[in-house]
């Protein structure tokens, strides 16, 4: 009996030891990157059929809170290979763990991405990340709603915001619906204008740049001024949000291309709707393109099957022109490896949206998109910037003296 | 009673398992927290500041606020709920009290509700066409849908009333406890000698509870110092989550502390100190409650 055991114990670490590669990857959205993630497994496993997955589903903040508490043990174990960050986190994670995510210079042809996702993992001339989805911003509207409103579509096309607050009064007034929907305290719309004059809340040298900022201060007043207009209604949460343009209480909603899945959601009003570039600020410099969210693949430095990992995105995230092709269709993924985009998916008219070309439309905004370096700072400077918006909206603070005061909040915020 | 050599030895190795993770587990990292105090970290890089972070705090506006902010809530929040559940647990002491195991299960009920569950329920509820300023609407009440989750003044009323939800039952069975110890004779002899009830609540009730009510105030002091899970639950935002609350509203130490480790860049060392200062006010609020309402034997 005991020589059966013997046996039996070194034919399982035999087995053991040829067992394949396990290749753990952390992200967070079933219906989008965790989806994708396993469509893309699917993929290698067929190439590679001694290769194993796990994708753990995690809450993003988990996702969050998980790596920043076992990276900053200095733990070796524990880690999955591959993790996906928030394109606003990148720099924070890869300038306050150094060494902990693999350098993949040398193992892609990064030319062939969008150069705006390159830049953003980019620190010290060395990229750490494979770029994933695009938050190519769009102007998604209601043409039944502007037909009503005896708008022509021509009037919509590259205009500015103060154009638009003007035709969402038109809008409000004639139909009775909002232009838009959201939360006065979010700063996503921040992002957007911000980004599309190529601004940020720090300037190249990584220096914070409120209040002297004129994209910055030009925001804030449209903010305001789309507060005081009436044109745009107040939700919170992300709930209210999705439910105030699937209820059709809204005419448009400006945001990130990965907010599709969402917005057809409400089978009902197929056809209904369209996509236009989304409006400028009336400075130099600016354009009607933008940018909200997004995310990438980093590998793990010391995880145990790092070769492999990389193997795997190089193979599929980098050569797989048809996998590019599928998530779009299944799941909005606008992708940003450029050559994906000759495929026949981004072709496809939508007949949700009225048989417009949209993806085509996106990545030609997309090419557009000013590139920005978000630095490591992004959420406190958010937050000190929001924090003020209460006495900007009612009056209590110019817009001057409030970015002066987000500014102090902010340089006492940061501090190392 | 002396106790035997042997005994004692015995008695040590049983507790020595508890005893081995309550050092491990709670005494190390509060010693390894006040050492880490005194670095500012970012990610695994950290270098010595000693008492910087300790100075830094009183510069941090963020953390100036969220004490404001707790302050107002403890200022507000407290009296109002533990005067409701010394009332609640009065009424429901009433021996004469039809379907009073009812009452306390229902009020009693919300404490054993998550905080997390009931945080977004009370958002769904309070939402600007929510169900609240719904009934509110339809009963004449108000002409136009409060703003609650989107002003800040609104926002901590809010928090306020979902937190009395939550606690004032939880609160309430500590009074009801200390009730039981009072002997219904002593009220027996005040009606006989014509007090009203609301007599016997102040000049017998409250009195006689002081100890409770003093460990109770200073639960809730505590409580609301650590207050966490529901202003993070109220103030998810839209798609950033910019501010906690509108214009940092509900923002309190716990949530920054939070988001000083992982929404922020990761300073370990800074959320730290914060810990430390809540600790120290926590002690001081402790210390001065016990003086006001304390014993003095």
């Amino acid at each position: 009996m005991r020589k059966v055991l013997f046996v039996l114990l070194i034919l399982s670490v035999l087995v053991s030891l040829g067992v394949a590669a396990k290749v753990t990857i952390w992200c967070w959205d079933p219906n989008f990157n965790v989806a994708i993630m396993q469509e893309a497994a699917e993929r290698y496993k067929a190439m590679h059929p001694d290769v194993e997955f796990e994708i753990v589903s995690m809450a993003k903040a988990d996702v969050e809170q998980k790596l920043n508490t076992i990276l900053a043990s200095g733990v070796k174990k524990g880690l999955p290979e591959i993790v996906l960050i928030e394109d606003y986190n990148a720099q924070k994670y890869l300038q306050s763990y150094p060494g902990s995510f693999a350098d993949l210079t040398k193992k892609f042809n990064f030319k062939e991405f969008s150069p705006y996702k390159v830049k953003l993992m980019t620190l010290n001339g060395k990229v750490y990340g494979v770029p994933f989805d695009s938050g190519v911003a769009g102007w998604f509207y209601r043409r039944d709603y502007f037909k009503e409103a005896g708008i022509d579509e021509s009037e919509l096309r590259n205009i500015t915001w103060d154009k638009f607050i003007e035709l969402g009064k038109i809008v409000k007034e004639k139909t009775g619906k909002y232009m838009m929907a959201g939360d006065p305290y979010d700063g996503g719309l921040m992002r957007i204008l911000l980004q599309s004059a190529g601004s940020w809340y720090f300037d190249k040298n990584g220096k914070p740049y409120i209040k002297d900022n004129p994209v910055l201060k030009e925001a804030v007043r449209l903010y305001k001024e789309i507060q005081d207009s009436g044109i745009s209604k107040e939700v919170s949460g992300w709930n209210e949000w999705v439910a105030a343009f699937n209820n059709g209480d809204v005419a448009s909603v400006i945001t990130g291309v990965w907010i599709v899945g969402s917005i057809k959601a409400e089978k009902s009003q197929s056809g209904k709707w369209g996509v236009l570039p989304i409006p400028r600020l009336n400075l130099p410099g600016a354009v009607n393109a933008s940018n909200l969210g997004g995310s990438s693949w980093y590998v793990l430095e010391h995880s145990e099957n790092k070769d492999v990992a990389i193997d795997f995105l190089r193979e599929i995230y980098a050569k797989d022109v048809d996998f590019y092709q599928k998530i779009l269709i299944e799941r909005g993924a606008v992708g940003s490896w450029i050559p994906a985009q000759n495929g026949p998916a981004y072709r496809e008219p939508d007949p949700f949206f009225g048989y417009q070309r949209i993806y085509l439309d996106f990545t030609d905004w997309m090419d557009k998109i000013p590139p920005v370096d978000y630095g490591i700072f992004t959420y406190e400077a958010d937050a000190a910037l929001m924090g003020v918006m209460p006495d900007v909206y009612n009056g209590n603070l110019t817009i001057e003296k409030a970015l002066e005061m987000a500014e102090k909040q902010f340089l006492n915020t940061i501090g190392y | 009673m002396k106790i035997r050599k042997s005994e004692n030895i015995w008695g040590w190795v049983f507790i020595s398992l508890a005893l081995s993770g309550l050092l491990l587990f709670i005494l190390y990292p509060i010693i390894y927290s006040l050492y880490l105090s005194t670095f500012s970290t970012r990610g695994y890089l950290k270098h010595f500041v000693g008492l910087g972070n300790y100075k830094r705090l009183f510069q941090d506006s963020n953390f100036l606020l969220s004490l404001k902010n707790i302050f107002i809530i403890f200022i507000i929040q407290v009296p109002i709920m533990l005067f409701l559940a010394l009332i609640f647990a009065f009424l429901l002491n009433n021996p004469k009290l039809k379907f009073r195991g009812f009452y306390r299960t229902a009020l009693f009920l919300p404490a054993v509700t998550s905080l997390v569950a009931y945080s977004v329920v009370f958002k769904m509820m309070f939402s600007t066409q929510g169900l609240v300023n719904n009934i509110l609407l339809s009963l004449h009440i108000i002409k136009e849908p409060i703003r609650w989750l989107l002003d800040p003044f609104w926002a901590k009323v809010t928090l306020i009333i979902a937190m009395t939800w939550r606690w004032t039952g939880y609160n309430m069975m500590f009074y009801l406890a200390g009730l039981q110890n009072i002997p219904l004779e002593i009220y027996e002899a005040a009606e006989i000698d014509g007090a009203s009830k609301t007599v016997q609540f102040f000049k017998i009730t409250i009195p006689l509870l002081k100890p409770i009510i003093l460990f109770t105030t200073i639960m809730s002091t505590i409580g609301t110092l650590q207050l966490f899970d529901e202003p993070m639950n109220l103030a998810a935002g839209v798609v950033t989550g910019s501010s906690v609350g509108p214009g940092n509203s509900l923002l309190t130490p716990s949530v920054y502390i939070y988001n000083v480790c992982f929404k922020y860049v990761p300073n370990f060392g800074y959320a730290s100190a914060i810990s430390y200062i809540i600790v120290l006010i926590a002690a001081i609020l402790a210390i001065i409650q016990f003086k006001v309402a304390g014993d003095r034997k």
